[in-house]
């Protein structure tokens, strides 16, 4: 995972280039660089480090420029792995994303006859090759160079003395900017707005050429296409912390908002997908991470609405899978629709002859090529690593689902339809209301600041969001933690419950209520602090230690609430920790490796 | 030239209305009273806006975000502790540069006040109009377009003049609000007042609009003049058998369903279910994610988001806040009412009921004229509501 950025257009590429990068870091941080044309060369600066790292004073003035932030997949973060690459002659520069899956024996090749490589990267072999092959126009060398790569990528090159840059895509997001006099192209599209919101998605195989003036595409037999123009109605603010101390805290705030967005025009009709035109007797939901523990809320979601079995598979498990003769109707969730499993599990559910249906939150994402259907989540884009909105707009989108097959199949009957969407209706304004209490959870956090380790139990629809918990905890206070069902805790778990291991538990008032009260007993003997999220109840209130109440809705719709509470949790402790809240270490955003 | 805007106030009179919400997010027409004044700010090309937040300021900063959605530029400055006016202003010092506005965030203007401000001030100015009762602001005395005296809700005042808190200022203030707070004076007010004995405070006077809400009660007039000249426009679906007269706007996602009449100026929000059958009459606004139900009447009220009203109910000039669920056969009829204020009563001519966020009302419920329920309350089938409920009641 990497972001890349390529400007030609008026003076001042530098700071262009760097502005970019900062918006495209949620992509890969761990090192940066740029590359601005001269007409004697080409400057290059790179480090190992943040974008902040770079020295702007430094950069030359200059009209065309491209940008790399990176995220390492072949050789470790340094200053000499760090795009972009300037090969031998120093006459062509390249930024690349992506992984070039047959690096090591083009590298050979190119030792051979007599390229000296800088790097441990797959991605320099893309300059060496353009020097190898080059015959006085980049544009055709281009078109000879890949046809040489077997894998992903998104390049741009740039050559000396010239305001043009030429890029390619296969697999690897790329998008063309289309300004006044200046032209940009970049993995995403924060990385644009600041100069214009007109786009054109370019596809795969897909080669195009921009100067400050012109776009010219082409695809991958060499013939001139024109892709879409489409206008972006993402603002700033969406890409910009806007008075919050991070991100993910900004983002969690914006929850409200999130739902709202979701559904919009979806809650009386729902035209987005029209499921009677498929099977949907037996449902599979495959994702990865965050979006995996959406499933598995999705799972409960569709058994009680819907009534039809629901199977979920962990992408990067699905796809080495043995195949069945079944052909369940396939839900892949990704936030990105970069996900580099869940893409490959797409395509093995169309192989094995399944319907696909994607929940994602990026417009025409790589995972909404390999389709049937699309649904997005419109929480708008997320900058923090953690996955927040983006979470709870795939739960709406999945009660969405439930309810449209509860009515194609007769399981849920339009009189009781009503109720449910004004529960939805109503969920905004109870996520303001829970977002009011985050003053006293975090004084609850200091329970769990100096833990090692700390447990998160629920039982039945709750039971996943224990899960995703434990991992929010995980990902950014680095604290060890596990979600367990509350029922399995004795089997195993219960050995490890001291008075040092904190335990979060979530109740609410469904058909479980007394079994989970149970449980808390049994935990509330081994001595460990019990941090109770869920319902108002007199008897939980005196078997915990803390108490976090959310407003009282249906239990099935709990997860929402109770998963807002577990969010602040873990900014909150990773916040007392110390830690690198929008950053963590080790961690990136679309994990586009497999 | 940047514009500073205080808006980390609670405003404790417009209880139970700012329990967990500062005064300028309270919605007048839809737009919190900010989103107005940020508006009018940004049609007079003052794009370069801070912020001083406080009481509840993630309210505030998620909604506003980075000011990009309305073509401004906006920077939060947090005032941890609201001690005053003047206090708010000096957590600004850092970032401001030469001449700068100020403007309180909780009072309605529009772009005409701001132009006419912009264009008649010279030096240290100050922004005033004519009010029916001057004891409730800063009364200024003027002599030969000089301010003579402010004074900060005098019991006996000598003008019909107020100040509206708007200023034009420049850096040399800070120190002198800095000196002044070392003698415990916190607020613009007195600074102002010790500023005109060193050098000339102009008083601009304007007849343009300059709206307060006082006590929740006042966000009914200005929810009727923010609804003046709202347009006509739907990106909602109206089904068949609907009848719309005047000025009504009808936001994405809203399905407004047959048979049902609205009569504007009325606004609606994103996301609404409406009727069937239900009627909407003028100065009304709804908030975003509402249903009303059939049979149902709201009119010259303003109704918050995520508020759930129940069949065959009525709603007259009324103020229904977020969250708010209330069940079938709800009536709430307006009239005049002595409302009972800190330092005696006002008379108000006519007044439904006040119910403030969260609260659920069974069905059957009746409130009377001028009735105030606070935050959470829990009002039973049946009751017959004469008092004010103070938050967190549960009424039997």
């Amino acid at each position: 995972m990497c972001g890349i950025v390529g400007y030609t257009g008026k003076s001042g590429v530098g700071k262009v280039l760097l502005k970019g990068l900062k918006r495209l870091e949620y992509r890969g941080y761990d090192s940066a660089g740029v590359a601005v044309v001269q007409n004697d060369g080409i400057y290059l600066q790179k480090k190992k480090g943040m974008i902040k790292d770079l020295e702007p004073i430094t950069i030359p003035s200059g009209n065309t420029g491209i940008g790399h932030t990176r995220w390492a997949t072949h050789g470790k973060p340094s200053d000499e792995n760090a795009h972009p690459f300037k090969g031998c002659s120093g006459e062509f520069a390249i930024v690349h994303n992506g992984i070039i899956d047959n690096f090591i024996t083009i590298k050979e090749e190119l030792i051979e006859k007599g390229h000296e490589f800088s790097s441990e990267t797959d991605s320099e072999i893309l300059v060496h090759l353009i020097e190898e092959y080059h015959e006085g126009n980049l544009l055709q060398t281009m078109g000879e160079v890949i046809k040489k790569l077997r894998g992903s990528y998104a390049v741009c090159a740039v050559q000396r003395d010239s305001d043009r840059i030429v890029v390619a895509r296969n697999q690897s997001p790329l998008v063309i900017g289309i300004g006044v006099e200046e032209n940009l192209v970049a993995s995403d599209i924060p990385a644009i707005l600041d100069h214009t919101n007109e786009v054109k998605y370019l596809e795969d195989g897909d080669i195009a050429e921009l100067t400050p003036s012109r776009i010219r595409i082409w695809d991958r037999k060499g013939v001139p296409v024109e892709r879409e123009t489409v206008e972006i109605d993402w603002t700033h603010e969406d890409a910009e912390k806007s008075g919050y101390e991070h991100y993910m805290l900004k983002e969690i705030y914006e929850q409200p908002k999130a739902i709202h967005d979701s559904l919009l025009g979806r809650l009386v009709e729902f035209d987005d997908v029209d499921f009677n035109s498929y099977d949907t007797r037996h449902i599979r939901l495959i994702s990865c991470g965050t979006s995996y523990h959406a499933a598995l809320v999705g799972k409960y979601i569709i058994e009680e609405l819907a009534a039809i079995p629901c199977t979920t598979d962990l992408a990067s498990e699905y796809r080495y899978s043995s195949p069945s003769d079944l052909t369940p109707f396939t839900i892949l969730i990704s936030q990105s629709g970069e996900t580099a499993d869940t893409i490959a599990a797409a395509r093995e559910a169309k192989q094995r002859g399944c319907k696909t249906l994607a929940i994602t939150n990026v417009m025409n994402s790589s995972i909404t090529r390999e389709v049937d259907e699309v649904i997005y989540t419109q929480a708008g884009p997320e900058i923090g690593v953690a996955a927040t909105k983006t979470f709870t707009t795939q739960l709406i989108v999945l009660y969405l689902i439930a309810m449209e097959l509860g009515l194609n199949n007769k399981r849920l009957l339009r009189e009781n339809v009503q109720e449910y969407r004004d529960e939805l209706r109503r969920l905004p304004r109870h996520v303001k209301v829970l977002l009011d209490q985050s003053d006293y959870i975090r004084d609850v956090c200091d329970k769990l600041v100096t833990a090692e380790d700390i447990f998160f139990v629920g039982r039945n629809i709750n039971y996943p969001v224990a899960l995703e918990g434990a991992l929010k905890l995980k990902e950014i206070a680095y604290i060890h933690s596990a979600g367990y069902p509350a029922g399995e805790l004795k089997h195993g778990p219960f050995a490890l419950l001291t008075e040092r291991t904190p335990v979060v538990s979530i109740l609410v008032k469904d058909h479980t209520f007394e079994k989970m009260l149970g449980n808390i007993g049994e935990i509330a003997a081994r001595g460990s602090p019990i941090i109770s999220v869920g319902d108002e109840d007199r008897e939980l209130e005196k078997l915990s230690d803390d108490m976090i109440v959310i407003p009282s809705v249906p239990p099935l719709f709990s997860p929402i609430l109770v998963n807002v509470v577990l969010q602040l949790m873990a900014y909150h402790t990773a916040r007392k920790r110390g830690c690198s809240i929008d950053k963590p270490r080790n961690l990136a955003k679309s994990v586009t490796v497999e | 030239m940047k514009a500073v805007i205080l808006a980390a106030g609670e405003g404790t009179r417009l209880r139970p209305f700012t329990s967990s919400e500062p005064k300028v997010m309270i919605p007048v027409a839809n737009k919190p009273i900010l989103h107005h004044v940020v508006e009018a700010l940004v049609d007079s090309d003052v794009t370069d806006i801070v912020m001083v937040v406080g009481y509840h300021k993630q309210r505030i900063m998620s909604y506003f975000g980075n000011g990009e959605d309305m073509g401004a530029d906006i920077e939060y400055v947090v005032q941890p502790k609201q001690v005053g006016t003047a206090h708010a202003l000096y957590q600004t010092k850092d970032i401001m540069d030469g001449e700068f506005l100020v403007l309180p965030g909780d009072n309605l203007i529009h772009r005409e006040t701001i132009d006419y401000f912009l264009s008649e001030r010279h030096g240290y100015s100050i922004l005033i109009t004519k009010n029916e009762e001057p004891s409730k602001y800063g009364v200024v005395t003027m002599l030969n377009g000089l301010v003579k005296k402010i004074e900060e809700k005098p019991a006996e005042s000598e003008s019909h003049l107020i100040s509206t808190g708007i200023y034009s200022l420049d850096t040399d203030i800070f120190p002198r609000i800095h000196d002044l707070m070392m003698d415990n004076v916190y607020d613009l007010t007195s600074v102002m007042d010790d500023l005109k004995e060193d050098a000339p405070l102009h008083g601009i006077s304007t007849d343009f609009m300059w709206m307060d809400a006082v006590y929740p009660w006042d966000l009914l007039s200005l929810n009727s003049a923010a609804l003046t000249d709202i347009g006509t426009s739907s990106l909602g679906i109206i089904e068949e058998g609907v009848s719309i007269k005047g000025d009504v706007k009808i936001g994405e996602g809203t399905v407004i369903k047959g048979g049902t009449h609205i009569e504007g100026p009325a606004v609606i929000g994103e996301g609404c279910e409406i009727g069937p059958q239900a009627c909407i009459l003028p100065s009304t606004s709804i908030g975003d994610d509402c249903r009303i139900s059939p049979f149902t009447m709201v009119q010259n009220s303003i109704v918050m988001s995520g508020v759930n009203i129940g069949p065959n109910s009525m709603i007259d000039s009324s103020v229904i806040g977020e969250g708010v669920n209330i069940g079938a056969g709800f009536s709430s009829h307006a009239d005049a009412v002595d409302m009972k204020v800190e330092d005696g009563f006002e008379m108000v001519e006519k007044i439904g009921c006040m119910i403030a966020e969260d609260t659920l009302i069974g069905s059957g419920v009746t409130v009377y004229p001028g009735v105030v329920v606070g935050e959470d309350c829990d009002i039973r089938g049946g009751v017959v509501l004469r008092e004010r409920c103070p938050p967190g009641s549960t009424v039997l």
